[in-house]
């Protein structure tokens, strides 16, 4: 044996000493770890036929019930004060309550009374929409409301007397281009004092004119701090000035009532109910839809819905005609107990939950749109109508905020323009045998 | 020369275009959703057939299968192991399938074979296992467009299935003579393919994605029998094995019925040469029998699988003895591609050894296989089998 094949052997014994067995395990754990990688399709469909499971296309007269609800959110809880001026069409107040003033402030960490008032003013944060910017100078009148008469204290036709030039307790005009994310209405320091001296309730009623059609949206004591009442105690203007929040004491003793009214709109011009033939979102008094379907179970129950649109045709309304309003679809989760349709409304699901998503449209566009429901409609399976009624709500993202109102023709329209369900799915099928 | 060869190619190519046109219209023609079929050649129908095969049989191309005791083919064979023993096997594919699509490269990740023996009384030797006898795992992603009423939308759709036929046998083999073995074998068949279809839509806000699941259960039955015959320098073994009727359901409900595949192997070897054999082997299962286990149309071919190789007594790595196996081997698949006979070709080699004082032994198995079915596309495949015995 040459020295060459005799040195093989104690290679081979070297390596196997030092580096076999751990190669091995090397080689174990490499393998068993290899993860699965099992995606391929480049090859078809010439070694598999590109069919995708057949989707069937159906149009149903599914709406059994529809309705629109005027004044919701209802009193006292709109998110957003609507003050709007859009001439003969729309004319909205917003009335503000301070029902409780304090008589005392501080000066030198020391409390006193109040005798003088000083630069007393609303303070408001406004929804600001850049993207429609009032066109012309705004003004803001502020109006001594003076009544706490029970029952009628949130009647408009009660309240709208008041707002008289006599009664005109403050008044600013604000440029277009000047309104930003926060506003002062500069108020009557002789009225603060006297509410405040007499310790009786300061309510103020705002209303908006311009030259040409303008809207305001405030922000409401039901989303944030409301607008706030601030003045100084004194002349002095090192004196700690003085906030007051809204709050209401009307209806007495009812606090489940009283607190939302701290702040609330009434209409003055417009709000006309919505005619039977068309189902309304958004607008002033702000409108929300309801509807109920019927979908035969051989769609809803045994196929599996892929795509279900509400087939809607819109009809042009007049404010802000171009203005994009968002209409969200959202579930109604109030209990099938409620037969109620203005509590059913008030019980919704949130903006985008179930998965529904929005649809955009302006005021002035008309003609059929679709809105797509598919999530919801896949909740209705294998549930009967009575455990999960097949309902659905359309409302404005805007409620409140602006006065567009959206109009889609209801079921009791000629026919070609009522709502229809369109459904895409997919029926029983057998699959996976070769 | 150079004339004809370059016709013949031209030939050729204009065959395979024009077979791909054919297999394209005829797709088109027949219409219908048929959602089954895996993006590669080998895994059509109900999967590819690892052969149940050990690592050490597999090295040697599968030649030795008939008297490897490892491999759950001939239940006398299992009369050769002396001691409690405890076997199991992992076995990646890494498969690349070319077409003029491109080329996909994917992974499969088996475990096809566990088992344990245990000698009871005097000749006798028991054993239990699960082998894969047909590996469905496969995923195929293809976009289409689809008609919904006026207006279309596109859809991406993911079939996939994961899951096997497996075979679980309880086999005991008896030596009555030195040169005589026999074994019987029950088998039960079963497994699961869980079969999901995944549909994205191009259009997210308006469709929903669909997902379906379905879960296809086989059961089935089979009995097998087996013998060796030794001489000093040769070994004949002979195994059978004969199916009862099978079935699928999904759920509680059997959608087909059929009967699992008879198979009839015979290994020869010679043993001539010290810690070495050299052996061929053949069988034949008529697969053909699971045709009715399909959806309508469905069918099945009966395949021979023919194989040559051998083991080798190699260097001594210190106290341990080192086998060299090489083989290759020549199948037909059960399941054809397009309405075309798949062949599979492969060569392989492989080592084995034992560790701790032989309580440990391990074999591993390199295969190269490349599958035909004479369509313009070809797969080729590299399988790692490693198996590991651990023995009293």
């Amino acid at each position: 044996m040459s020295p060459q094949a005799r040195r093989w052997p104690r290679v081979l014994r070297t390596l196997h000493k030092r580096a076999v067995l751990p190669l091995f395990a090397l080689t174990i754990g490499a393998v068993a770890g290899c993860s699965e990688k099992l995606q391929g399709g480049k090859s078809c469909p010439l070694l598999c036929p590109e069919e995708s499971l057949q989707l069937r296309d159906t149009i149903l007269d599914a709406v059994v019930f529809d309705t629109t609800v005027m004044g919701l959110p209802s009193i006292g809880n709109e998110s957003w004060l609507l003050l709007a001026s859009h001439g003969d069409t729309l004319d909205t107040r917003v009335i503000v309550r301070f029902d409780t003033l304090p008589q005392t402030y501080k000066f030198g960490g020391i409390d006193s009374t109040i005798v003088r008032v000083d630069s007393a003013y609303l303070r408001a944060v406004i929804a600001r929409d850049t993207l429609h910017p009032p066109t012309a100078p705004v003004t803001v009148e502020l109006y001594d409301i003076d009544t706490t008469a029970a029952g009628t204290d949130t009647v408009a036709a009660a309240l709208l007397p008041f707002f008289q030039p006599e009664r005109r307790i403050g008044s600013k005009t604000f440029a277009p281009e000047s309104l930003k994310d926060t506003v002062r209405f500069s108020i009557s320091n002789a009225i603060v004092l006297d509410r405040v001296t007499k310790g009786t309730p300061l309510r103020v009623g705002l209303r908006l004119v311009s030259a040409k059609s303008a809207e305001l949206a405030i922000q409401s004591t039901t989303t944030g701090t409301g607008m706030t009442l601030v003045f100084r105690g004194s002349l002095d203007t090192t004196a700690t000035p003085v906030t007051v929040t809204p709050l209401s004491h009307t209806p007495l003793n009812q606090s489940f009532l009283s607190g939302p009214l701290a702040d609330y709109v009434i209409v003055a011009k417009g709000g006309a109910p919505t005619s039977p033939a068309l189902l309304a979102v958004g607008g002033v008094p702000s409108r929300r839809t309801y509807l109920r379907f019927d979908v035969p179970p051989s769609i809803v129950d045994s196929s599996t819905v892929v795509r279900a649109s509400l087939l809607v045709t819109q009809r042009p309304t007049p404010i802000d005609r171009t203005d994009s309003i968002t209409v969200y679809p959202v579930a109604v989760v109030a209990a099938p107990i409620v037969t109620d349709i203005f509590t059913a409304l008030q019980f919704l699901a949130a903006p985008g939950g179930f998965g529904l998503g929005q649809f955009r449209t302006t005021p002035g566009d008309s003609g059929l749109k679709a809105i797509d429901i598919v999530s919801l409609v896949r909740t209705w399976r294998g549930a009967t109508a009575v455990l999960n009624p097949r309902v659905l709500a359309l409302r404005s993202g805007q409620e409140w905020q602006s006065g567009a109102e959206i109009d889609f023709f209801s079921t009791r329209a000629a026919a070609p323009l009522r709502p229809r369900l369109r459904i895409t799915y997919v029926p029983p099928t057998s699959y996976g045998l070769p | 020369m150079t004339t004809r060869m370059t016709l013949s190619r031209e030939h050729s190519a204009m065959r395979s275009a024009l077979v791909a046109m054919a297999i394209l219209l005829a797709g088109w023609l027949a219409g219908g959703a048929r959602l089954d079929a895996q993006a590669n050649i080998g895994s059509q129908g109900f999967g590819y057939p690892p052969g149940q095969l050990s690592a050490r049989a597999y090295a040697s191309g599968g030649a030795v299968a008939e008297m490897d005791p490892w491999s759950p083919v001939n239940p006398a064979s299992v009369g050769m192991l002396g001691t409690r023993l405890l076997v199991f096997q992992i076995e990646p594919e890494f498969r690349t399938v070319q077409s003029a699509g491109g080329t996909d490269r994917t992974t499969t990740a088996r475990d096809p074979l566990v088992f344990g023996a245990m000698p009871v009384g005097q000749g006798w030797v028991v054993s239990v296992g699960a082998s894969t006898l047909l590996d469905r795992s496969a995923a195929t992603e293809f976009q289409t467009m689809q008609r919904t009423g006026a207006d279309s939308v596109g859809v991406s759709t993911t079939f996939r299935v994961n899951g096997a036929i497996n075979d679980l046998r309880l086999a005991a083999a008896w030596t009555p003579q030195s040169w005589l073995r026999v074994g019987v074998g029950a088998h039960a068949l079963t497994g699961r393919n869980l079969v999901s279809v995944l549909e994205s839509f191009s259009d997210s806000t308006a469709f929903a994605n669909l997902n379906l699941q379905r879960n296809l259960s086989f059961s089935g039955a089979a009995v097998s029998a087996g013998a060796q015959l030794f001489t000093k320098t040769v070994l004949a073994a002979v195994s059978v094995r004969h199916g009862g009727s099978m079935h699928v359901s999904a759920g509680d409900t059997v959608i087909s019925s059929a009967n699992a595949p008879d198979r009839l192997g015979v290994s020869l070897a010679y043993t001539g040469i010290a810690n070495s054999a050299i052996a061929v082997r053949t069988s034949h299962e008529n697969w053909s029998s699971l045709g009715g286990l399909g959806s309508a149309g469905f069918r099945a071919v009966d395949a021979w699988d023919t194989s040559v190789g051998g083991e080798l007594a190699g260097p001594r790595l210190g106290a341990h003895p080192l086998m060299l196996r090489a083989g290759a081997r020549r199948r037909t698949l059960p399941f054809q591609a397009e309405g075309r006979q798949v062949d599979e070709k492969s060569i392989m080699g492989g080592l084995g050894t034992f560790w701790a004082a032989g309580h440990v032994l391990t074999d591993l198995a390199v295969i190269r296989a490349s599958r035909d079915a004479s369509l313009p596309a070809s797969e080729k495949a590299w399988t790692i089998s490693i198996g590991i015995s651990i023995r009293q």
